[in-house]
């Protein structure tokens, strides 16, 4: 009970020194920001023609539907893509405490060095999830603009999956930085998951646009399933007005492939529960990993 | 006793860090541990607050024994380390609450310990400012709050003054006096200043881990250090004299400096020459001489 209660004032110190420190949410907000900046500015027209070759010859179609999809799919892939990227950017309590020595302050008092451990994980996670719902307003004021289609079941939904890739991040962030000790490494690695991760996650081109090999081997990663999740919350509301509108259903199958809604590895189609299953399971995995990394290094006293 | 260490053993590698250690430490007792970088004091208190395990022998600290009852120890102990620990950006009531809460200490407790430390080091005035507000003095009290937030039996300071200015360092010894006098705190200090050391009521001298000497400053100073007489007039008269018994004899601007083999030796002198000792004074050696003699090093150029 009373080690619960020092895990949840670690929880409240770590998340007080993070958003005490106004630079450090600056960072982890503008990067998704900055996506969405680039998206509306630079890209936005291309994603609409390529929804337009969708529809058959001479269709016109609501372009609040098409500006709306083009831009869900966008907010799909920044906040999956966010949930990873965030959570090791905003992983900066856990470094700065190796560096200050903080760290030797608490292996000198009487909490469990895994309650610390958990306490920068639990921190993380809510960060995280802050960071990501205020990027998830800005993006639905966004798609308020120029077009709302998502009902508020799946508005509901997309809160959930955010949820699972945040949990996803947090602990592979939690995995990979408990081997960081300074703060270049640790920005060396947010640098190198930042610029990686929306490429291997299919969140910047859909897996479909690649090669059968690449995409199958890019299938295996559990990442690629958080970005399907969330796109099929984002867009299914889309797909339906286009139903409605009367796009035939082949069509939609289409889209629906292309933008990587239905994703296919080795051929076979991966369905929605199935996606949050390998996602969920790749949770269990990381978190039995975090336990035994922070066992073994609380063990570990040199 | 407060602390009892037998036989400690600690290596990093080929390194003996710790080399059969033994030493105890009294209720209420001000325990001086000096020695250079390197010569394994940071070892022993990381060894005694739990932070290293040792390789053999046995520490216990006001009788449990660190590596049976951790956390019983960690609870007894309160360190105050070279440099501050605590969160820049946090208030000094934020610090203060969520390090008492590592003891288990919440709540209507907390407060009760919060007023007492209050009155104690003076804080109420600076409680709501972030610790990055503070002057380099009004910090150090916030690190010896911390280390007395949980009501520790022993005080562990390690090197309190290094780093700041003369005026802040007299505010540190008045506040570790106070602690002394009115709570009967033991203090445990290591500590570059001699002038420091020479006020403990025991010390313990290391050197390359291995322990070289110990005693009471009183002891150490009789056993390692030579006695002076300092001549103002008849200087060239004492030099000669004095030169062609053998001694060692140092002349500077001032005064000719005379090392004594001990102190009744000035009896001796003072009846054989009375005319050399119209303007004299005898002093004993002093701890630097202690620290120079028994390890061959001068604090000051290390």
């Amino acid at each position: 009970m009373n080690e619960c209660k020092k895990l949840i004032s670690l929880v409240k110190r770590n998340t007080k020194c993070y958003f005490k420190d106004k630079l450090a949410f600056f960072m982890s907000m503008i990067t998704p920001l900055v996506l969405l900046v680039l998206f509306v500015t630079f890209l936005r027209n291309v994603y609409i023609e390529s929804f337009y070759l969708y529809f058959p010859e001479g269709f016109t179609v609501n372009k609040r539907v098409i500006e709306g999809i083009a831009g869900a799919w966008l907010m799909s892939s920044i906040l999956s893509v966010s949930s990873v990227t965030v959570a090791f950017c905003s992983n900066t309590i856990m470094i700065d405490d190796k560096i200050h020595a903080a760290v030797t302050d608490f292996k000198v008092s009487p909490v469990k060095g895994t309650t610390v451990s958990l306490g920068y994980f639990i921190s993380n996670f809510f960060v995280t999830f802050i960071v990501m719902m205020c990027v998830m307003l800005v993006g639905h004021i966004y798609l308020a603009a120029v077009g709302w289609y998502i009902p508020v079941g799946n508005v509901f939904m997309i809160i959930v999956d955010c949820i699972c890739g945040i949990l996803f991040g947090t602990l592979l962030a939690g995995v990979v930085e408990s081997f960081v000790n300074t703060q270049g490494g640790m920005s060396a690695v947010a640098t190198l998951v930042s610029s990686l991760y929306g490429f291997i996650c299919g969140a910047y081109m859909p897996l479909s646009q690649f090669s059968k090999g690449l995409a199958s081997f890019l299938g295996l990663l559990p990442g690629t399933y958080s970005v399907g999740i969330i796109r099929n919350h984002y867009m299914s509301g889309y797909i339906d007005k286009l139903a409605t509108e009367g796009i035939p259903t082949e069509n939609l199958k289409g889209i629906k492939k292309s933008f990587d809604m239905d994703l296919f590895v080795f051929g076979k189609q991966v369905t929605l529960g199935a996606m949050y299953a390998i996602l969920l399971g790749a949770c269990a995995v990381l978190l039995a990993a975090y336990v035994a990394i922070v066992i073994v290094k609380n063990r570990k006293k040199s | 006793m407060v602390i009892d260490i037998e036989n400690l053993e600690k290596s990093f590698k080929d390194v003996k860090a710790v080399n059969n250690v033994s030493f105890k430490v009294k209720e209420g007792e001000l325990f001086a541990f000096l020695g250079v970088n390197g010569a394994g004091k940071s070892t022993t208190i990381n060894i005694i607050s739990g932070v290293l395990n040792k390789d053999g022998g046995s520490v216990k600290v006001c009788g449990y024994d660190i590596s049976n009852n951790p956390e019983v120890v960690k609870s007894k102990i309160g360190i105050v380390f070279q440099n501050s620990v605590l969160d820049k950006k946090l208030t000094v009531y934020e610090n203060l609450k969520y390090r008492a809460n590592l003891y288990g200490i919440f709540g209507s407790e907390f407060k009760v310990r919060l007023e007492e430390i209050c009155e104690l080091l003076e804080l109420k005035e600076i409680l709501k400012r972030p610790l990055m507000k503070l002057s380099g003095g009004q910090k150090r009290r916030i690190d010896i709050a911390r280390a007395l937030i949980h009501n520790p039996q022993l005080l562990i300071l390690d090197e309190p003054t290094t780093g700041l200015d003369p005026k802040t360092r007299i505010t540190v010894w008045n506040i570790i006096d106070k602690l002394r006098k009115e709570n009967g705190l033991t203090v445990f200090l290591t500590t570059h200043y001699m002038e420091e050391a020479a006020v403990a009521d025991y010390v313990v001298i290391l050197d390359g881990g291995n322990k070289v000497a110990e005693g009471t400053p009183h002891e150490l100073k009789n056993k390692y250090a030579s006695d002076f007489i300092k001549f103002y007039n008849k200087r060239e008269e004492a030099e000669n004299y004095f030169s062609g018994l053998g001694y060692t004899v140092n002349s500077v601007r001032d005064y000719t400096e005379v090392e004594l083999k001990s102190t009744a030796e000035v009896a001796k002198f003072f009846k054989e020459k009375p005319k050399l000792f119209d303007d004299f004074e005898v002093l004993k050696g002093n701890m630097d001489n202690v620290f120079l003699k028994v390890t061959g090093k001068d604090l000051k150029d290390v």
